[in-house]
């Protein structure tokens, strides 16, 4: 694997995190909220 | 599935395509050290959600001036927060550049100057909002904040940087009024921009949630 390949991955792993925490958090709020 | 929750899958695979293209369609610009240029695609956008939320934050808070909703303080609130973290975010990404470029992370570049000042200024204005206890004169004070400190914006992100000779490239649209960006790096950095928008109007959106229902439960034991 490349280092550019590696970097992107990395990235690519930080935003799907990312999204899978607020998506989580997004729920969550909305549970309470009812 | 509701409309709402298609988009936030739609920016899922929006931003998961974005990367790849910022790392795979495009070619290292020249004249930068290695594939340090890639990093345009995620510190323009960081830098352009951190003055679209401060701006956010000055319409909110002239929005409670003129209203006294407090749901338009906790509007600004959120915004200035998320702008802090973005511009942040943008400062960081722009170290990690000078690193590669200058070999040094930090230089005192007008740029790094002025950012450095604006997160001052906004790190106070969350300070503010932690130093007053009574609500309605937190939302009066801290409005009348925001408003001040979005008129160092301007002078601070797009004047004073362009004023006095800076090692920073030059922005996408440059002091010759041009856009000398590559038609590929044009497009992945637009798709970015959208990209980056959308999360910001998401986290706002849930920002605001969460702060409504703390004021209520606030109110509720009070």
């Amino acid at each position: 694997m490349t280092d550019l390949m590696g970097i992107m991955v990395v990235t690519l792993m930080i935003w799907v995190g990312l999204f899978a925490y607020v998506y989580r958090l997004d729920r969550k709020v909305s549970r309470l909220e009812d | 599935m509701r409309v709402s929750e298609a988009l936030k899958w739609l920016l899922l695979v929006w931003l998961a395509v974005v990367i790849i293209a910022a790392f795979f369609y495009v070619r290292p610009a020249e004249g930068f050290i290695g594939e340090s240029s890639r990093i345009v695609f995620f510190h323009v956008p960081m830098a352009w959600i951190a003055v679209l939320a401060f701006l956010v934050s000055c319409i909110t808070s002239v929005m409670y001036l003129k209203r006294r909703d407090p749901k338009d303080d906790i509007r600004a609130s959120v915004s200035a927060g998320l702008g802090l973290l973005f511009a942040v975010l943008a400062t960081t990404t722009g170290a990690v550049f000078a690193r590669i470029m200058w070999n040094a992370y930090w230089n005192w570049d007008p740029r790094q100057t002025s950012i450095t000042i604006l997160l001052l200024i906004y790190a106070a204005y969350l300070a503010l909002r932690g130093a007053i206890d009574d609500p309605e004169r937190r939302a009066s004070l801290s409005a009348v904040y925001a408003i001040l400190a979005f008129v160092t914006v301007p002078f601070l992100v797009f004047v004073v940087p362009r004023i006095y000779w800076s090692l920073h490239p030059d922005t996408i649209i440059n002091t010759r009024g041009s856009n000398e960006f590559d038609s590929r790096y044009t497009q992945v950095l637009m798709a970015s921009l959208v990209g980056f928008t959308g999360l910001y109007v998401w986290l706002y959106t849930i920002g605001c949630r969460i702060e409504s229902i703390r004021q209520r439960r606030r109110q509720e034991v009070l």
